[in-house]
């Protein structure tokens, strides 16, 4: 089966600016693709490359098996999205702007546009003009035109932005359960990190145009995961005292990080055996580093 | 239902529930009511000169009060009237999904974008001829309220002849309005547009080659900038059919390829 998404060396530059440089994706069906980085990083051109909205520079964009460019169809029948803040015609009610969507969707009836309605919680708008509407409510009927096709695929720029707590977990609810019940893929973009952590099987981080890293979901709990880091004097030493009394050690730049449970929990024990062994640390602490801590670190070490 | 016509749907429903074009349709159903009121004045010379600037403005444009007159009034008042609202009205259909951002809402669709501009182009047709129909058949009306001698039923049929025509020819020129809607992504260049090409139609007639500026070519074709139309000819359509068919190609030819960064 064809991936959902796949880019091949995506660039895009307006003059001499290069928005997103070489970004190649392959995301696979059913999967969340959390796609994070900071304002300007690149998220929202890529979005627009994906959904042809830009021409890319350079580089090929492939949504479920088909080619994207300005001509035909292309595979925009299987595919919901939402672009940045979500926009309306505000002269129309909730029902007439989905009503809108559904017929160019080529959608038949108007069962599709009574479902979305209910399933984004609008039932009490629904015959509100769309100028009225709170963000809140602006972004369901954003999300709620996203999913009145039943897309495959969904692409959504920063789906919580602009919702109240309850509403993000609603949101949360809803794609989780898409995923899970309809296999329904989707790549979303967020600067909710909490959010991506909780939702995404994988993580892209983009920066500076480039994608930098890609985190699997069990990168992702090995993040979450506390450890101890221990810095010594002579950290050659340290290491071959502690593998002599039985602790794994990976070294990472000045420091020795060990994963093991017995060592988080005596870390008394592993400076014991440090100071017995003549090589006293000079820093012993238990480390728990999240994606917001993580995304931070390296976006911060290549500014 | 097909593409096509879902477009057209979805494009006349915004329409029908927009303040801006119910205002345009007004303003443009005032001309036969200030034609009446012309005519009016111009039955009664004495009524006439005890209002001063209006009946002197009556005097210049129509001179007797008769249905002839009353049709070349409203003649001259399509073609001017026609160039700034038609041109309202496709900036309005054309730039308001850039200002209101809704653009984004119809590129990733499965409906091609050459079909919703067809539909805006139709759309803005269909307005443009059938508020001058209206406005035509309100004439009559309001001209046969007010009495006046000089009617034949082929007059009548000349004039909607010739107020179609006016019409048609101001709408073939409509598609750059809606190119320049797209290219600057809103109201202002489009507007800024129309104004500027009113302005060089008067200029360019003043100069004597308004059948050559295509933008002259439906004022001239009225008379609404004085007693010029034989100099309208074959080259005259053709230079404000070459207009329509840039505009229009332009403008499919704009949404497909340029980039919706915003």
């Amino acid at each position: 089966m064809s991936l959902a998404v796949e880019t091949v060396g995506l660039s895009k530059s307006y003059g001499p600016v290069r928005a997103v440089e070489s970004v190649s994706l392959r995301v696979g069906r059913g999967e969340i693709y959390g796609f994070i980085g900071r304002n300007g990083a690149g998220k929202t051109t890529t979005i627009r490359a994906l959904l042809g909205m830009i021409r890319p520079s350079a580089g090929s964009v492939r949504m479920l098996g088909e080619a994207v460019g300005p001509h035909g169809r292309g595979p925009w029948r299987r595919v919901g999205h939402l672009v940045e803040e979500p926009s309306a015609y505000p002269e129309l009610t909730v029902r007439e702007n989905l009503e809108i969507a559904r017929r160019l969707q080529g959608l038949q009836g108007s069962a599709a546009t009574s479902r979305a309605i209910e399933r984004l919680g609008l039932g009490p708008y629904a015959d509100r003009k769309a100028g009225v509407l709170s963000s809140g409510n602006l972004k369901r009927l954003g999300l709620a035109r996203a999913l009145l096709h039943g897309p495959e695929l969904l692409v959504l720029d920063e789906p919580a932005n602009g919702l109240d707590p309850a509403g993000v977990v609603e949101i949360r609810e809803l794609l989780a359960g898409l995923v899970r019940e309809h296999g329904v893929t989707v790549f979303m973009s967020s600067h909710i990190l909490t959010e991506v952590d909780r939702l995404a099987s994988r993580i892209g981080i983009i920066h500076q145009g480039s994608l930098i890293e890609e985190i699997e979901a069990g990168k992702l709990e090995e993040l979450r995961s506390p450890r101890l880091e221990v810095e010594a004097r002579d950290l050659e030493a340290a290491q071959r005292a502690l593998a002599e009394a039985g602790f794994e050690t990976i070294a990472q730049g000045g420091t020795l990080i060990l994963n093991q449970a017995e060592a988080i929990a005596a870390p008394d024990r592993v400076a014991a055996i440090l100071v017995n062994a003549g090589s006293p640390p000079t820093r012993l602490a238990i480390q728990q580093e999240d994606l917001e801590a993580h995304f931070l670190r390296l976006t911060g070490e290549m500014a | 239902m097909s593409w096509f016509l879902a477009a057209l749907w979805a494009e006349g429903l915004k329409a029908r529930r927009s303040r801006v074009i119910a205002a345009t349709g007004a303003a443009f159903l005032l001309f036969p009511l200030v034609d009446g009121l012309f005519m009016i004045i111009l039955k009664d010379p004495d009524q006439a000169r005890a209002m001063g600037l209006i009946s002197t403005k009556a005097r210049l444009v129509a001179g007797v009060a008769d249905w002839p007159s009353f049709f070349q009034f409203l003649l001259q008042g399509t073609a001017a009237g026609g160039a700034i609202l038609f041109a309202f009205v496709t900036t309005w259909v054309f730039g308001r999904e850039f200002s209101d951002h809704t653009v984004k809402e119809l590129l990733a669709i499965p409906t091609r974008r050459a079909t919703i501009v067809a539909a805006k182009l139709l759309l803005t047709a269909l307005w443009a001829m059938g508020l001058t129909l209206v406005m035509f058949l309100l004439s009559l009306g309001i001209g046969k309220a007010v009495d006046m001698p000089g009617w034949s039923s082929e007059l009548a049929r000349t004039s909607l002849g010739d107020v179609l025509l006016t019409a048609l020819l101001t709408y073939l020129l409509i598609p750059m309005v809606a190119l320049f809607a797209s290219m600057g992504r809103g109201y202002l260049l489009p507007l800024g547009w129309a104004l500027g090409s009113l302005v060089m139609a008067q200029i360019a007639a003043l100069l004597g080659w308004g059948d050559y500026f295509p933008w002259a070519v439906p004022a001239l074709t009225s008379g609404a900038l004085g007693p010029r139309a034989e100099q309208i000819g074959l080259h005259s359509y053709l230079s404000v059919l070459l207009v329509f068919i840039v505009g229009t190609l332009g403008t499919f030819a704009w949404w497909r390829s340029a980039d919706q960064s915003r």
